[in-house]
């Protein structure tokens, strides 16, 4: 089949482009009241479990992704530290939140500029570090993260190896339409009937508040690193990457650029902890390791490096092949029972299994799906384009 | 104010102490670092599942030893065989399909062993926590007031100098340890002149698995716990000792993990503003502090890596 | 009188989607020098690799009788072929007389250190440094080295992929001189892929002119020197 040629600009672009933004727009406003109530889906004798916190953790791992892209992907400067910046972000929300009593929001005006410092002090020796050694210094980062919060002078403010439980909750304003919105989408055919009859409890409404501020949060971090990337300065960090010597003999400054980097990926990330601590009012130390770090890389490799979707795609396969992993109990089609601790061995077998099919990301693949259905040429070409 | 509160434990005899079981854990690093660096020098990727490999070795090694009563050292030596067979068999099924020159992929497949074996371990041996036991004589060689030289502690010490003799030997002075360089060094070159590089891949996986197996089975008696974890740090500590020694050099993967044993055990212990609780931060801020002046390690080569 | 060594016939190479090499014929006899010219994309270093087994081809090549076009590149060097890439495609991290050492790789007789002594004669650069890491070589060095590793596989076809690139004009001479002497001494038979057409035309006893993918002119060097086209776009006259 080959595949269909649509001209860029062209009205038939455009409303494939329309029609792309609506999906979207319509899905992310639906998804959380599909969610709200966990569904339970059963597959080949396997039930599941997917509920809205796991779509909000999702959100906060994108944005993590996110980070780690922009530094590893668009630059390449492979970190497998950035549990660090996440984890600094993360327990600065907490403890101002549950120690001195500040808002969720109003912490980030913390952790932004505290985690952008942090990456730029870990930048600077990343410029004499390179490749395969940063990323083993900044893995040392990562196991160093933990020990740090356990650290008894910083108890008062972390408490400890227990964790960190934050009690105060994110109230939706009486004034939000969550209800309302519920209604509405009961009424959808089909659709509707996912949502159940009963109205949410305080609970759901508290899910679905934060979904609604997780996704604006991370909306406006996707929308500030694609700006970044079709910048001077993100083209700057993508020469850097494909060749450093060559970009540095056509003027760019190597150790602006690449301690940049670090930065934002580091302020990225603390945000994405901010956003893990809202979502789960719980941050602890061991979560927040190198377990943390590793699943980060495989969100960006696994979604698509250097690639902006791919950063949410990864933050997405991570929480749910992770959930999907450890809730499945029997083998599809052949029956073994999996009793026990067979999760990980699961999912290091889809992700080596997911490699072979898709080296280069999801993101890509997906990509290449689409291009077998349509193609969208450069308007220039017009003349060369099949008509219809 | 700061500097007033530190203070450097200067008694000799605990020095000493600290000293032996800087050595004593180093060595376990320093061996486990060295297989990482047969895979790294190989195929320019970090191998995660190097520790799990071993941690599998280890718990054959427990299942023959404890449960069938089989004298550990060859209980041991099988289990390197049997890691080792695994490893050219992953390396054949799973990595070599893979472009060698793309390393990403490559490093979310070992990330997917690391997982994959480190479930396997825990399903079939359970999370019970098992007691591996030493391969050397119990007791001392000497002991001065706190500080003991213990047998397995020279054991072990003499073991790694000898796996980093013959590794070496075999490396410059043997055929496929020509392949082996030549491979690491140009891989289409490596074809050209007749090597078979798949094999000579292969055969560096079954090596390093060997050598990572007896390193494991060196250091988690001294651990005096076996559970499905007891690698995850160790590798942690291995791979510092490989960043610090240089990751193409197996002379540095050595003694970059001695050093790191010591700077663990000895600067951490002795430095009273050191929280002890921070070695693991201690030993990443050294190797910080000596990649900044020798950007690739002590003994590794300057060639541009690229990831 | 002589006999054919390589002969491939109807050969094409991709890579990927992207059609190289479409269907070329040709045969190298033994004690032969033949040379392949040819502009830059022309698709004579895949033409090297296909017959190395380092690309995926169609077509027929045979080397000595045998159909090697689906064979690994490993077996086909022991079959006698040795490959000088282009860009040298020497060991860096290795020295100068462990490259050497890995060029006999596929050889199992006692002779591989007087042939190291015997290479070392013939480039006395290298008979200086042998124990130089072949990264650290100058560029003529290091050329030297990559024929001198090739040769160490005792071939009998050596394949030559620009010898001359980035070398001084003395150096380029010295080099085709000791590569004439090499294939009037040993008889090595050699298939060369040159730029420096002058030169190359000069020791050759065959020629052929890639254009494209496809083989547009061969014949005697004579001849090819003679062509009007040729002239013009290789010989620079
Ligand atoms: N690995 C590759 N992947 C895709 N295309 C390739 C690859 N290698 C070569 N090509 C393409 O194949 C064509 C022929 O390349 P080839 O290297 O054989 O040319 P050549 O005649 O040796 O040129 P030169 O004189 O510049 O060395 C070129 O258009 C080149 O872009
Ligand atoms: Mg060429």
């Amino acid at each position: 089949m080959t595949p269909r040629t649509i001209v860029e600009g062209s009205a038939l672009h455009r409303r494939v482009q329309g029609a792309n933004w609506s999906l979207w727009i319509i899905t992310i406003a639906i998804l959380p009241f599909l969610v709200a109530i966990p569904l339970k889906p059963s597959v080949f004798g396997n039930s599941y479990t997917i509920g809205l916190g796991n779509v909000n953790e999702a959100i906060a791992w994108a944005v993590a992704v996110l980070g780690l892209n922009l530094l590893t992907g668009f630059n390449g400067q492979l970190s497998l530290g950035n549990s660090f910046f996440v984890g600094t972000g993360a327990y600065l929300t907490g403890g101002l939140v549950q120690t001195y009593h500040w808002s969720y929001l109003s912490t980030l005006v913390v952790v932004i500029p505290v985690c952008l410092a942090i990456g730029l002090i870990v930048g600077v020796p990343a410029l004499r570090i390179q490749g395969l050694y940063l990323a083993l210094v900044t893995f040392g980062l990562a196991a160093v993260f933990p020990t740090i919060v356990k650290l008894d002078q910083l108890d008062r403010f972390t408490h400890g190896s227990n964790g960190l439980n934050i009690e105060s909750k994110l109230l939706p304003a009486d004034w939000m339409p969550i209800q309302g919105t519920l209604e509405a989408i009961r009424k959808i055919p089909l659709i509707g009937d996912w949502t159940g009859t009963d109205t949410f409890s305080s609970r759901q409404n508290e899910a679905i508040y934060a979904y609604f501020l997780l996704v604006m949060i991370a909306a406006a971090s996707f929308l500030l690193a694609r700006n970044l990337i079709k910048s001077r300065p993100g083209r700057a960090l993508i020469a850097i990457r494909d060749n450093e010597i060559g970009a540095e003999v056509s003027g760019i400054n190597l150790s602006l650029y690449k301690a940049g980097a670090f930065g934002a990926s580091a302020l990225l990330s603390g945000v994405a902890g901010t956003m893990l601590a809202i979502d789960k009012n719980f941050v602890s130390p061991d979560e927040l390791g190198i377990n943390f770090a590793i699943f980060l890389v495989v969100g960006l490799i696994v979604g698509g490096s250097a690639n902006l979707k791919g950063s949410l795609i990864g933050g997405f396969a991570v929480i749910f092949v992770r959930q999907w992993a450890t809730q499945t109990k029997e083998v599809p089609l052949i029956g073994w029972e999996l009793n026990g601790p067979y999760g990980q061995m699961v999912l290091g077998i889809l992700l080596i299994a997911l490699m072979f099919a898709m080296p280069g990301g999801i993101a890509y693949g997906l990509t290449k799906i689409r291009s077998r259905i349509y193609r969208v040429v450069p308007a220039d070409h017009r003349g060369e384009a099949p008509t219809g | 104010m700061f500097l007033l509160a530190v203070s450097v434990d200067t008694d000799p005899e605990l020095l000493l102490a600290r000293v032996l079981d800087g050595l004593r854990f180093g060595s376990g690093y320093g061996a486990l670092a060295l297989a990482l660096v047969m895979i790294y020098k190989a195929t320019g990727v970090l191998n995660f599942a190097q520790g799990e490999l071993a941690l599998l070795g280890i718990y054959i090694a427990w299942a023959l030893s404890v449960g069938w009563g089989w004298p550990i050292i060859i209980a041991v030596i099988l289990a390197m065989f049997a890691t080792a067979t695994l490893a050219a068999g992953i390396e054949r099924t799973i990595i070599r399909p893979f472009d060698p020159s793309n390393h990403l992929p490559l490093v979310i497949v070992t990330l997917g062993l690391f997982l994959a074996i480190n479930s396997f371990v825990a399903v079939t041996w359970t999370t019970d926590l098992k007691a591996l036991p030493s391969m050397f004589p119990k007791g001392n060689v000497f002991a001065v007031g706190v500080a003991h030289l213990t047998w397995s502690g020279l054991g072990m010490f003499i073991t790694v100098l000898v796996m980093l003799g013959a590794v070496t030997l075999l490396l410059n002075r043997t055929k496929v340890g020509l392949a082996f360089r030549a491979v690491s060094s140009n891989i289409e070159s490596a074809e050209l002149v007749g090597i078979k590089v798949g094999q000579t891949l292969q055969f560096g996986w079954a090596l390093a698995a060997a050598i990572g197996t007896l390193a494991g089975a060196l250091l988690v008696p001294e651990l005096q716990v076996l559970d499905p974890n007891v690698m995850l740090s160790t590798l942690v500590f291995a791979f510092a000792g490989a960043a610090l020694g240089g990751l193409d050099s197996p002379k540095g993967a050595v003694i970059g993990g001695i050093l790191v044993g010591l700077i663990r055990n000895v600067v951490v212990q002795s430095v009273s503003f050191i929280p002890s609780e921070l070695s693991v931060g201690a030993a990443v801020f050294v190797i910080l502090l000596v990649l900044l002046v020798k950007p690739s390690g002590l003994f590794g080569s300057s060639k541009v890596v690229r990831v | 009188m002589s006999e054919a060594l390589l002969h491939v016939s109807d050969l094409e190479a991709a890579y990927g989607d992207v059609k190289v090499l479409h269907g070329i014929d040709f045969t190298v006899n033994v004690g032969d020098i033949s040379v392949v010219l040819g502009a830059n994309g022309a698709g004579k270093t895949t033409t090297l690799r296909a017959i190395c087994g380092q690309v995926h081809t169609s077509g027929s090549i045979a080397f000595n009788g045998a159909e090697i076009s689906q064979e690994a590149t490993a077996d086909i060097v022991r079959r006698g072929i040795a490959h000088v890439p282009q860009g040298r495609g020497t060991f860096p991290e290795l020295t100068v007389t462990d490259n050497l050492e890995a060029g006999a790789f596929v050889r199992k007789d006692p002779e591989i250190n007087a042939d190291i002594d015997k290479w070392f004669e013939v480039f006395p650069v290298l008979g200086e440094r042998p124990d130089q890491l072949a990264g650290s070589l100058s560029g003529g060095e290091q050329q030297m080295l990559a024929v001198a590793r090739a040769m160490m596989s005792r071939p009998r076809l050596l394949l030559l992929d620009e010898p001359s690139l980035g070398l001084a004009p003395i150096i380029i001479e010295d080099l085709f001189g000791r590569l004439a002497a090499i294939n009037a001494d040993e008889g090595m038979t050699m298939l060369i892929v040159e730029q420096n057409a002058n030169l190359a035309l000069a020791v050759a006893s065959h020629a052929y002119v890639l254009e494209a993918g496809t083989i547009a002119i061969s014949g005697e060097p004579e001849v090819l020197s003679g062509d009007e086209a040729v002239r013009r776009a290789y010989l620079g006259y």
